[in-house]
């Protein structure tokens, strides 16, 4: 039976993070992923904006730990060589009630420390902003919110993780776990494992894991959020995050210019549900609320829609939780259970704590050969005409071009699969293929015969998604 | 830096006609670039009949249309470069072309956009519900099954009746798959008649006009869709196991798309407008070519 020192359960954002941030030590660790890649979660559907943490009350874990994890994001992304960009956040009021909300959030930016926070009359914000509609009153601008790939920093997180010694277990589903006096022993569909620690990030499950050992101590109320996403060349994108807070005391619509140039525009928030599936309700909801919010958005440019799930985390008693839940319910053993909206800006920040709490636990030692610099996957399209030229003379591949609408060479799909692409989408979230105009209508087929070819399996059997979602109809439903 | 005089930007009826007439015309320095690795743009995987009865004064079908292109081709000192994708254009006149091992850079004198159209996806439209396997576009299930020969699905429901989606319900019927209906948001079939009645009305394939997608269901594969009546806002559940979409063409103009109109830069083909029919794609093209072939002889 395989043995280690500790088990991080799910390669989210989360776990991915745990990961690493535990691999700052001598320990053996795995980390266990149930699918066949990682961020295929929560992790890869979200609103992708590291908040600047005016949002939480003053002194609590949450609001500290944004403030801390916003203003270090630059160096993070860095280290990870994942794409940020700071492109900064205005929160928009076009009456009374959203005024006072400005100021409550300017007030506990203040306090929490946010730095340059400031409240704009609507003149500044139609000079930042030309297309936001008639009728604006404040705005409160927050120059250090961002945005992000979600999906990029967790797998740049996991390659890190992978580089320090961390061994990836994918396909790997913990099903039941056990405890005795040496530790953990964890039953998976790939047989068992044993280790000291564990720390259970299965995201939407992971009270569910929780509870395989322990009494049930948190509740999970999902929600959802649908999304629309428009090209990257549509007219009337804006250049800030924009965070409509309307009169009604509902949530507004946030617009996010994402890093790679498509607008993000969401969510449309329903009650209790675990369906991936967005409603027709939400998608006319986000249309409207974006043409009244920016009346030149040309909608026609929609490329595609999502929807979201949020795990909300809840005490046995129907009490909601407002802070990170973080549980350790024994020794050794940390959860973070039901951990939504920031726990993208603080996916670090979180790792970095269950892991330092762990490694005081194991008496772990430093790992003093830790590496915190990963490199991506180096990209064609974002180099000069020279240093192109140069690379596609050097290699061939990356003079082929294979997804047209974002530019994506051969050299870069077959290193995402080197990486660990086993899908068409586990491709795309690495190197972009099939995000742009035609949503891979013309790439896909040209993947699925990439991946055919390195991983050695019939065409026949490429997913797009993962298990049952073969791209040739193979008469199987 | 490389040199020439004429540049054009796809190698499909429209270029390769663009190409010819230039030449005609008495340019003697034209490269003709396409990404693809065969020559011919849609034509290829278009094997049913109904090509060139204007040009040829006989019915063609796709691949053998592109034949008698490339065989008149040949017989020129056009340069095709096959597998070279243009990546971009600039104001100063000159593009930036990459092909396996070589990013160049090419000026030229005249260029002509000859790069057809992408097809509309499903993501453009306000359809709810989950994003399964089993959804493919008209062009997509077209190369599957007629270049790839592998099998998109068993039970399939098309949505869009233009000439592609008409043509799909034929191609999937032949192939001994089911097609469920054409669904069409209008009041009659969008494409040709000569398309209904050949391929929808001999294949006895229901066109469902007045009717739309809502949602799509299915977990791992698509399993089915709400449609809607949209005269009675009724709606049913349609099972089915493949969903074609035949939504549209949009001319595929994202190389010029910020350069202003210069006189250097005219367009061919189904990227200046759609065309119906290859023949009328063809001859405008053939228009393009010789002027500006003669413009620079
Ligand atoms: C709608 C929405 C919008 C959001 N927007 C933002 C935002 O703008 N900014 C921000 O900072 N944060 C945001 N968040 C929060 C952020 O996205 C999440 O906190 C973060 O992605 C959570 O990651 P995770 O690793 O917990 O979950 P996941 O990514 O879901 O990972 C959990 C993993 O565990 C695996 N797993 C489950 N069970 C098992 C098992 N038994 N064995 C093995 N593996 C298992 C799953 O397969 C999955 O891969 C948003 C969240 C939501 C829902
Ligand atoms: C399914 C279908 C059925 C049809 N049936 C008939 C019929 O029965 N009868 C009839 O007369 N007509 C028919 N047509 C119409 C006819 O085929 C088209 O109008 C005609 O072929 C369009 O030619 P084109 O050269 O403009 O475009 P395309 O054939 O699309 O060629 C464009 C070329 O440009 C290349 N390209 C684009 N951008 C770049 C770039 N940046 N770099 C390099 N290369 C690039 C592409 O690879 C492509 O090869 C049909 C069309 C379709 C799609």
């Amino acid at each position: 039976m395989e043995r280690f020192d500790a088990a991080v359960i799910g390669g989210g954002l989360l776990g991915c993070f745990a990961a690493r941030e535990l691999s700052r030590r001598k320990l053996d660790i795995a980390l266990l992923e149930a699918r066949e890649d990682v961020c295929t979660g929560i992790s890869r559907a979200n609103t992708a904006v590291v908040y600047p943490g005016y949002d939480h009350e003053p002194g609590t874990l949450k609001a500290e730990m944004t403030v801390r994890a916003n203003a270090a994001f630059d160096r993070l992304c860095k280290e990870l060589d994942v794409p940020f960009s700071r492109c900064g956040s205005l929160m928009l009021s076009f009456g009374p009630r959203a005024d006072a909300v400005l100021r409550n959030k300017l007030q506990n930016g203040e306090a929490n420390g946010v730095p340059g926070l400031r409240l704009l009359d609507a003149e500044r914000v139609y000079a930042m902003e030309p297309g936001l509609a008639p009728g604006l009153r404040h705005a409160l601008f927050s120059p250090t919110a961002g945005t992000v790939n979600p999906w990029q920093l967790g797998i740049a997180a996991c390659e890190n993780a992978v580089h320090n010694g961390v061994q990836l277990r994918l396909n790997t589903k913990v099903e039941a776990l056990h405890r005795d006096a040496e530790g953990y022993l964890l039953e998976t569909d790939r047989g068992s494992i044993r280790t000291r620690a564990v720390i259970n990030c299965a995201g939407l499950a992971a009270h569910w894991v929780q509870e395989l050992l322990f009494p049930p101590s948190v509740r999970i109320v999902p929600t959802a959020g649908d999304y629309l996403v428009l090209d990257k060349n549509s007219v009337g994108k804006p250049t800030h995050i924009l965070e409509y807070e309307p009169e009604e005391k509902v949530k507004g619509l946030t617009v996010v210019p994402t890093v790679e140039g498509s607008l993000l525009l969401g969510p449309f928030e329903r009650d209790n549900t675990l369906d991936y599936a967005t409603t027709e309700g939400g998608l006319f909801w986000v249309r409207e609320q974006a043409s009244r919010l920016l009346p030149g958005l040309d909608l026609d440019g929609t490329i595609r829609s999502f929807a979201a799930v949020r795990p909300n985390p809840e005490q046995m008693d129907g009490r909601s939780i407002h802070s990170f839940c973080i549980e350790h319910p024994a020794e050794r053993f940390w959860s973070l259970i039901g951990i939504k909206t920031p726990g993208l800006t603080c996916a670090r920040e979180l790792g970095q704590y269950v892991a330092a709490a762990l490694a005081r636990e194991l008496h772990a030692e430093e790992n003093k050969a830790f590496d915190p610099i990963r490199r991506a996957i180096p990209k064609a399209h974002v180099l000069s005409f020279d240093e192109r030229r140069k690379l596609a003379a050097a290699e061939a591949d990356y003079g082929e071009i294979i997804c047209c609408c974002e530019d994506v060479t051969r050299a870069e799909v077959l290193e995402a699969i080197r990486r660990g692409a086993c899908t068409v989408d586990g491709v795309k979230r690495r190197v972009g293929t099939g995000m742009g105009c035609c949503q891979g209508a013309r790439c896909e087929q040209k993947i699925a015969a990439l991946l055919s070819e390195a991983l050695r399996m019939p065409e026949s059997a490429v997913t797009k998604d993962g298990k049952g979602t073969e791209r040739i109809y193979n008469g199987a439903c | 830096m490389e040199h020439v005089k004429l540049l054009i930007v796809g190698a499909g009826a429209a270029g390769l006609s663009a190409a010819l007439s230039a030449w005609d015309a008495g340019c003697r320095d034209i490269l003709l670039a396409d990404r693809s690795a065969i020559p011919g743009g849609v034509l290829p995987q278009c094997i049913h009949r109904g090509f060139g009865l204007t040009a040829f004064g006989e019915e063609l079908s796709g691949p053998e249309y592109t034949e008698r292109l490339l065989a008149a081709l040949a017989g020129t000192g056009v340069r095709l470069s096959l597998g070279t994708e243009v990546l971009s254009v600039s104001h100063d006149k000159a593009a930036v072309l990459s092909r396996r091992g070589c990013v160049s850079r090419v000026r030229f004198e005249r260029l002509i956009l000859a790069s057809g159209c992408r097809e509309k996806s499903i993501g453009a439209l306000p359809v709810a519900g989950t994003r399964p396997a089993g959804i493919f576009t008209a062009g997509q299930a077209q190369e599957m099954i007629n270049l790839r020969h592998q099998n998109p699905g068993r039970e399939v429901l098309i949505l869009g009746s233009g000439d592609l989606g008409m043509i799909m319900a034929r191609r999937f019927s032949l192939e001994g798959k089911h097609v469920i209906a054409v669904l069409e948001q209008g009041e009659t079939y969008g494409g040709m008649a000569r398309n209904y009645h050949r391929c929808m009305e001999a294949y006895h394939i229901p066109l469902c006009c007045r009717m739309t997608v809502r949602e799509i269901h299915g977990q791992g594969r698509i399993s089915g869709v709400t449609a809607e009546h949209l005269d009675s806002g009724e709606r049913e559940y349609i099972a089915c196991d493949t969903l074609v979409t035949a939504l549209g063409l949009i001319p595929e103009r994202a190389l010029v798309r910020e350069l202003d109109a210069s006189p250097w830069l005219s367009l061919a083909g189904n990227c200046c407008r759609v065309h119906d029919i290859v023949d009328s794609a063809a001859s405008q093209a053939q228009r393009v070519g010789h002027e500006a072939g003669a413009s620079l002889s």
